[in-house]
C-alpha cells in the first residue's frame, strides 16, 4: 500500500489550532505588521478541515527507528539532522509550521511587528513546562540567550542560521520583547522551524542537569531517557497545551544506522516504522501489513562550480555554465536514477510553500534540455571542443549515480567530467574551503526563503570562498531587498525574480527534487513524509490495534 | 613465568606509545575536522565563528600541545571528552565495552567449540564425505564477508521467523536468555571466518601431527584411538591454533564494528565508526587504543597458554 502526501488531504487543525487562513485574520486584530508578520514563512496550501474517518484511539508505544543517531539533545547549538530528530518530540517554539509550512501559534498566543527592529510576542498563559513550571516570558529570554550563544555540548555553529537578533527583554510576565539588529524577514521562520529555537525553562543549563541527554520542554513527549547510539525513550506529556494531545502513551526512538537492519525489524514487527531508500520501499510495497509513504522533500540534488580570481578556467564564460545547465536531462536523471519519483527543481525547492518557481517554467524555459542550444553556446564560447574538468561528490547515497548520469550527458557538448567520489566529511571540508572546481552535492531545509539563496549574495562569507568572481547584479538586488523585506506579498515576487536570474546566469546549477519514502506498519495512523527532513508527523501519530 | 609475563607487558608499553602516536596523528591527517562537520550544511558561517568553535572544542593549539594533553589527560585515566556530546570518553566506552566483549567472547567460543571438532573429525576421516564437506565448509566460510551474513541471517530471521534480535540492549546478569538471543545471531556472523581458518589449521596441523612417530608408537601399544587423538595429537596440534586465534581477535574486532551496526548493538566497532564518521577525535583515540590495548593483551595470554599446553615452551 503506498500514499503520497501530495495526494491525501492535510491533517485536520484540532480545535483551538489556526490554519494559515485563520492566523492571517487574527493576526489582523493585533495590526498590520502581525498580518504580514504571521505568513512569512508562506504556505504551500491553506490548511483544510477534515473529518477522520477513523476515530482515533488512545494509548500504546510506537518504535520509531532513526537512520543517524541524535548524538545528544541539547536544545541549543545542534547542527546535525539527527540531533534535531532525537528532540523534536519534546521542544516547542513560539511558533509552529504545519505539515504544509504554514506558519501557526505555539507558545506564542499572536506576535506584533512594532517596528522594523522590534517584536513583541504575547504568550499563551497557563502553558507548562515538562517539570511543571509555567512558561513565562523570562524562559523566553533566556531561551534566546542561549540560541545566540549555545554552550556545549551544542556548537556556536549554529549562530550562523540565527537572524539578526539583537536580544530580547521580558516586557511583562507573558509579553517578550524581540530586538533585532537590523530588519530581518527570517525571523518568524526561524522559530517556527523550531530547530535552532526551542523554549526551555529559565536556568536549564545551570540547574545541574545533563542537558546532552536530558531535555524539558513543552512538547507533547517528555524524554525519560536518552543513549548515544542507541534509543530515546518518551512518554506522553499529560499536561500537553495542545487539548487531547498526545495520543500515545510512548515513543521509543531507537537508532538503526543499517537500512538492513531497519528493514529486517520492520518486517519482524520490532519497530513501526521509519525512513528508507526508494528501492527498499519499493519493495514493501505489496506488503500487507504496511503503508509506504513518500512526499517532497527539502533535499535537492545540484551541480555547484567555482569561480576564483586568477582562474582561466573554461566556465567563467557564462554561456559555458549555461550550456552545462541545458544539457542536462533532468528527465533522463529522473526516470535512470529515481525510476520517475523525483521533479525538477530551482534554487528552491519544489514544496517550499509558494516559493519555487513554477514547475511549467523549470521545464519549459530555465531548466529545458536543449542540445542544439547547449552546442551553440559551447561554440560562441570558443569551446566547442570542449574541456576537461574534475568533479567531486559524495561517496554514499544516490551521488555518485547522478554523477555519472551527468558526466554520460556532459560527455554531449564534449565535456570530460572526472568524478571524485569523496567520504562525507571530506567532502564537507573541501567544499567548505572551496577546494573543487565542481561539485555534485545537495541543499536542505531552511527557515525561511532567504537561506537558499543568500549564498549567491557577495556579503554571504561562502560568497567569497566559493566565487568571488560571479557577477549577477539582479539577483543581488532581490536578495539583498528580499530579506528586509517583512511584508510576504511583496517578498515572493523579490525571490521568484531573483531566482529567475539566478538560472539565467547560473553558477549553482540545480538539477532534481527528490522524495522521501518513510515505511509504516498498518497500526501506524496519522503519519506523513515531512518536507522539512524532521518527523513532525510523530507528534499526531496514533496507534489502531 | 610471571618473569615472562612482566617482560612482554612492558614490551607492550613502547607499542601503545607507538600507537598512541599514530593514532593520534592519522585521524587529524584525514580531510576535514569535526567543525566541518558541524558547519557541513551551514553555508552563511564564516571563519571568525569557526575558529570559536574550535576553541569552544579545545582543537586550538599545534599538534604536539594538542597530543601532550591528551596523553596527559590518558595516563591519569582522563580520556577527555567526547567532541560531539561532551560525555566522558571513559563513559562512552565503558557503555560500549561489555557489548563488544561479549561478541568477541561468544564468537571465539563458538569458532572453537565448532572449528576443532570439525577439524579433528576431517583429518581423522581424511578424504571421506565428512571431510569432503568439511573441506567446502571452511572454503565457503573464510569467503564469506561476516557483513553479508549478518545481513542475510536478519534478512532471513525477520521474513521467515518473523523474529529478530531483542532492539534494546539486554543485560547477561538481568537475562541470560533474552541476552543470548540477542547475541548468537551477531556472534555467528562474526564466528564464521574464524571457525573455518580454525577447522582448516586443526586438520592441518593433527594430519601432521597424526603421521608422526610417537602417534604410531602409541597406537602400536594398543592405547585407544580415542585417546590417542584427544591427548597426544590434538594437545600438540592446538599450539599453531592458539597462535591463530589471538591474530583472530584482531579479524573479530574489524568484523565485529560492522555487525554491531547492522544488529543496532552500541559496541566499541559501533562508537569507533560513528566517532569516525564524526571527526570526534577523543573518542576515536580512546577506542582505537583499547583495541590495540585488547589486541595486545590477547596475544600475551596466547604466549602464556603456550606454556600450559606445551610446558616445554614455559621451562625454555
Amino acid at each position: 500500500m503506498s500514499k503520497d502526501n501530495a495526494s491525501e488531504a492535510p491533517d485536520s487543525p484540532r480545535a483551538g489550532e489556526l490554519n494559515r487562513r485563520d492566523l492571517l485574520v487574527k493576526a489582523g486584530a493585533v495590526g498590520v505588521g502581525a498580518v504580514a508578520a504571521g505568513s512569512l514563512a508562506g504556505g504551500a496550501k491553506a490548511a483544510t478541515r477534515r473529518s477522520r474517518a477513523t476515530p482515533i484511539k488512545r494509548g500504546g508505544r510506537l518504535i520509531w527507528a532513526l537512520e543517524s543517531d541524535p548524538v545528544h539533545v541539547a536544545p541549543f547549538g545542534q547542527i546535525l539532522t539527527a540531533g534535531h530528530w532525537g528532540k523534536e518530540l519534546t521542544y516547542d517554539s513560539l511558533v509552529e509550521w504545519d505539515r504544509n509550512l504554514n506558519v501557526k501559534p505555539a507558545l506564542a498566543a499572536s506576535f506584533k511587528i512594532v517596528s522594523k527592529t522590534e517584536i513583541l510576542w504575547t504568550l499563551k498563559k497557563g502553558i507548562k513546562f515538562h517539570n511543571g513550571k509555567e512558561v513565562t516570558a523570562e524562559d523566553v529570554v533566556y531561551s534566546v540567550g542561549k540560541m545566540l550563544n549555545p554552550p556545549l555540548p551544542g556548537s556556536i555553529s549554529t549562530v550562523a542560521q540565527v537572524p539578526a537578533i539583537a536580544g530580547a527583554d521580558a516586557v511583562s510576565k507573558y509579553v517578550v520583547r524581540l530586538r533585532l539588529k537590523q530588519p530581518d524577514a527570517r525571523v518568524i521562520g526561524f522559530f517556527a522551524w523550531g530547530r535552532y529555537a526551542p523554549i526551555v525553562p529559565a536556568g536549564f543549563y545551570e540547574s545541574g542537569i545533563n542537558v546532552a541527554r536530558n531535555a524539558i520542554g513543552t512538547g507533547p513527549y517528555r524524554m525519560t531517557g536518552f543513549n548515544p547510539n542507541d534509543r530515546v525513550e518518551l512518554v506522553a506529556n499529560q499536561s500537553y497545551w495542545k487539548s487531547g494531545q498526545p495520543y500515545m502513551d510512548a515513543i521509543t526512538l531507537k537508532t538503526l544506522t543499517d537500512e538492513q537492519a531497519r528493514l529486517a525489524a520492520l518486517r519482524a514487527g520490532s519497530i513501526d516504522g521509519g525512513t528508507f531508500s526508494v528501492d527498499v520501499a519499493r519493495s514493501l510495497a505489496n506488503v500487507s501489513d504496511l503503508v509506504v509513504l513518500k512526499g517532497p522533500n527539502a533535499a535537492f540534488r545540484e551541480l555547484q562550480m567555482t569561480l576564483k580570481p586568477g582562474d582561466s578556467k573554461p566556465w567563467k564564460d557564462q554561456r559555458v555554465r549555461l550550456a552545462v545547465n541545458h544539457a542536462i536531462n533532468r528527465a533522463d536523471i529522473i526516470q535512470r536514477i529515481y525510476s520517475g519519483e523525483a521533479e525538477y527543481s530551482g534554487h528552491v525547492p519544489p514544496g517550499y510553500g509558494p516559493w519555487p518557481l513554477s514547475d511549467a517554467d523549470l521545464k519549459n524555459k530555465y531548466l529545458k534540455f536543449d542540445l542544439v542550444k547547449a552546442k551553440k553556446l559551447m561554440a560562441d564560447a570558443g569551446l566547442a571542443k570542449g574541456f576537461s574538468v574534475t568533479m567531486t561528490t559524495f561517496a554514499s547515497g544516490d551521488y555518485p549515480q547522478v554523477s555519472a548520469v551527468v558526466q554520460s550527458q556532459l560527455k554531449r557538448i564534449n565535456i570530460d567530467v572526472n568524478i571524485v567520489a569523496q567520504e562525507a566529511g571530506t567532502f564537507a571540508a573541501n567544499n567548505g574551503a572551496g577546494r573543487f572546481d565542481w561539485d555534485l552535492t545537495g541543499r536542505g531545509m531552511r527557515g525561511d526563503v532567504d537561506g537558499y539563496v543568500a549564498e549567491f549574495h557577495p556579503a554571504a562569507p561562502v560568497f567569497k570562498i566559493w566565487y568571488p568572481e560571479y557577477k549577477n547584479v539582479k539577483a543581488w538586488r532581490g536578495i539583498g531587498n528580499g530579506r528586509i523585506q517583512l511584508d510576504p506579498a511583496k517578498r515572493l515576487p523579490i525571490y521568484q525574480a531573483a531566482q529567475r536570474e539566478l538560472l539565467l546566469n547560473p553558477v549553482q546549477i540545480p538539477l532534481v527534487a527528490i522524495k522521501k519514502y518513510q515505511v509504516v506498519r498498518k497500526r501506524v495512523q496519522g503519519m506523513y513524509v515531512a518536507f522539512s527532513d524532521f518527523n513532525t508527523g510523530l507528534r499526531t501519530v496514533w496507534l489502531n490495534g | 613465568m610471571g618473569g615472562y609475563i612482566l617482560k612482554r607487558t612492558l614490551f607492550a608499553i613502547p607499542t601503545l606509545i607507538g600507537v598512541t602516536i599514530g593514532i593520534f596523528l592519522m585521524v587529524r591527517l584525514l580531510p576535514g575536522d569535526i567543525i566541518d562537520i558541524l558547519f557541513g550544511g551551514d553555508l552563511s558561517a564564516s571563519e571568525e565563528v569557526k575558529d570559536r568553535a574550535r576553541e569552544q572544542l579545545g582543537l586550538n593549539g599545534s599538534y604536539p600541545e594538542q597530543y601532550w594533553r591528551w596523553i596527559s589527560g590518558v595516563v591519569q585515566g582522563d580520556f577527555g571528552f567526547s567532541l560531539r556530546n561532551t560525555e566522558p570518553v571513559s563513559a562512552v566506552i565503558l557503555d560500549a565495552l561489555p557489548i563488544t566483549l561479549e561478541l568477541m567472547i561468544l564468537a571465539l567460543l563458538i569458532a572453537v567449540l565448532v572449528g576443532v571438532p570439525l577439524g579433528v573429525l576431517s583429518a581423522v576421516k581424511r578424504d571421506s564425505a565428512h571431510d569432503y564437506a568439511a573441506r567446502v565448509g571452511g572454503l565457503v566460510g573464510v569467503s564469506i564477508p561476516s557483513f553479508w551474513l549478518a545481513t542475510l541471517f536478519l534478512l532471513f530471521t525477520s521474513r521467515a521467523l518473523g523474529w529478530v534480535p531483542p532492539l534494546n540492549y539486554i543485560s547477561p546478569l538481568d537475562d541470560p536468555i533474552g541476552n543470548l538471543s540477542q547475541f548468537i545471531l551477531p556472534s555467528l556472523s562474526i564466528s564464521v571466518f574464524t571457525m573455518a581458518i580454525v577447522m582448516r589449521m586443526v586438520r592441518a596441523t593433527m594430519l601432521e601431527v597424526l603421521g608422526q612417530d610417537y602417534v604410531r608408537t602409541a597406537r602400536a601399544k594398543g592405547v585407544d584411538r580415542r585417546t590417542v587423538i584427544s591427548k597426544h595429537a590434538l594437545r600438540n596440534a592446538l599450539i599453531p591454533v592458539i597462535t591463530i586465534v589471538g591474530f583472530e581477535i584482531g579479524i573479530l574486532i574489524g568484523g565485529a564494528a560492522i555487525v554491531e551496526i547492522i544488529f543496532g548493538l552500541p559496541g566499541i566497532g559501533y562508537v569507533l565508526l560513528q566517532a569516525i564518521f564524526g571527526r570526534d577525535y577523543p573518542v576515536i583515540q580512546a577506542a582505537t587504543l583499547l583495541i590495540a590495548f585488547i589486541f595486545i593483551f590477547a596475544n600475551l595470554l596466547v604466549d602464556v597458554l603456550y606454556g600450559v599446553v606445551d610446558p616445554r615452551i614455559s621451562q625454555e
